[in-house]
């Protein structure tokens, strides 16, 4: 089997209902292939995330934005339909949903594992985007931002981070989490000092490094333990 | 309160007894609750290694044989250790074998592998020792607390950094190479050669910045009221990068 069948197999085997011999040879697989090694850690941290949100609803940080791309795009549909069909003649999804359908138990067995494979996929990538991209970026945030602008969008990005961090929290042990908040005391402290530094002299280079530096070492700290 | 008369000492040695063999039994439990794993893992001279921890200490020394050897004392039986050989080397990653479980403990490990061999170690809360590595990557980060000691090291790619606890390196620097030190609280240290050179960028906000015996006024400067030291010492091949939020930063001549 090559690298793509393994990886459908991933999902059975990250629940734990993937036959013995099939997670035998995949467990194998894994052992040499990082590639397939990363995408189960990927799925894993997928799983783990939906299951620890079951039930719940968080809102995307640039959700104004996504709605906007969404809306843009049945829009731009929307006219591109309008172009392409009388609007006399019943379209195409008008006829394909009033004809009338006779199937097979195998043929209607293999439409639904279809539409399931293609949910769980869309799912997946969604969750991924989601994690990734969907997700504000350091990257993101230039550094010809102004300095309070910048500090603003690296606040969102700490609060979306903390609000994950905040739902794995009691899983922790107390010394860890006596730890943890130690230790993001210290980069506060480090945020507020150059800020009343930067209050003063608005121009320093050094309070600037040190504020760059101190709120992607918060983000990067919140990002490790958000899936902790 | 009098528990027994001065004349009779019995009592009191057979009290002895019993706490010591109390305390025996004890440090026995401990030593018992803790699981020991040890393998052994063929290797090149110029391999990789890299380890992400949880908690626990990680020391790394080296040795003159062709392998890597891996020995971990776990706190939680449970725990699972699942070193993946790949084309560059080994990799163990604690973090990701043990999603599942939750609470993984401390898992101390001991790890020798060849001199020239790179190393790429990481943990949440910890210590991190290396010694004598001479390959062309050292780095060591600790997400949290813990100390970074490395002696000996002598690599052209460096790198340490905690939020809190010290930083200490002894090695050399090679001309071309890049080190990199960065703590939130701490003191970051560094005991170099007389005859090394490096260019120098050394950021504390708390202006505490000692070059000692590698300070020369004529090619180094002082930025933001001295809570930047920025200059060239020797012939400044090597890139020397050294920030703490709120601790020392010293230079000794070793």
């Amino acid at each position: 089997m090559n690298c793509e069948n393994y990886q459908i197999l991933l999902s059975d085997f990250v629940d734990g209902t993937l036959p013995a011999e099939d997670c035998a040879r995949l467990e194998l697989h894994l052992g040499s292939c990082p590639d397939c090694t990363d995408a189960r850690s990927d799925l894993r941290v997928i799983v783990d995330f939906c299951r620890g949100q079951r039930g719940q609803y968080d809102s995307l940080p640039n959700e104004h934005a996504m709605w906007l791309r969404i809306s843009n795009l049945i829009e731009a549909e929307r006219g591109l339909s309008n172009q392409l069909q009388p609007a006399t003649e019943p379209g195409r999804l008008f006829r394909l949903m009033h004809r009338s359908w006779q199937v097979s138990l195998p043929q209607l067995a293999g439409i639904v594992g279809a539409v399931v494979v293609a949910v769980a996929l869309a799912t997946g990538f969604g969750v991924r985007q989601f994690l990734g991209t969907g997700t504000p970026t350091l990257a993101q945030i230039t550094p010809e931002v102004p300095i309070p602008e910048r500090h603003r969008q690296q606040q969102e990005m700490i609060a979306y981070w903390n609000q994950r961090v905040d739902l794995n929290k009691a899983r922790w042990s107390q010394q860890m989490r006596d730890t943890f908040d130690r230790n993001v005391g210290v980069i506060d402290a480090a945020v507020d000092d150059s800020m009343k530094q930067l209050a003063v002299n608005p121009h320093d280079p050094v309070s600037e490094d040190i504020l760059n530096d101190a709120l992607n070492d918060k983000v990067a700290l919140l990002k490790e333990f958000s899936d902790y | 309160m009098k528990l027994f008369a001065s004349d009779n000492r019995k009592p009191v040695k057979n009290l002895s007894a019993v706490f010591s063999i109390l305390i025996v039994l004890t440090a026995s439990g401990f030593a018992l609750a803790q699981q020991k794993v040890s393998r052994r893992f063929p290797a090149g001279k110029n391999v990789r290694f890299e380890l992400k921890n949880v908690t626990g200490t990680i020391t790394v020394e080296t040795w003159d044989r062709d392998e890597i050897s891996v020995t971990a004392l776990m706190d939680n039986r449970k725990a699972t250790i699942n070193p993946r050989i790949t084309e560059a080397g080994l990799v163990i990653d604690i973090v990701g074998d043990n999603r599942a479980l939750g609470n993984v403990g401390d898992i101390n490990f001991k790890i020798q592998l060849p001199a020239r061999s790179s190393v790429d170690l990481e943990t949440r809360s910890g210590q991190i020792n290396v010694h004598n590595v001479q390959g062309d990557l050292v780095r060591a980060h600790i997400w949290t607390s813990g100390d970074i000691q490395m002696l000996g090291v002598n690599a052209s790619r460096v790198f340490a950094s905690n939020v809190e606890g010290n930083i200490f390196f002894d090695g050399d620097l090679i001309a071309g190479g890049t080190y990199e030190f960065k703590s939130g609280r701490g003191t970051i240290s560094l005991q170099l050669p007389a005859s090394c050179g490096f260019h120098v960028v050394a950021t504390s906000s708390v202006k505490r910045i000692s070059m000692g015996p590698f300070w020369d006024e004529r090619r180094m400067r002082l930025l933001s009221e001295g809570r930047r030291v920025t200059g060239d010492v020797g012939d400044g091949r090597a890139s020397v990068t050294i920030t703490n939020y709120q601790g020392d930063i010293q230079f000794f001549r070793r």
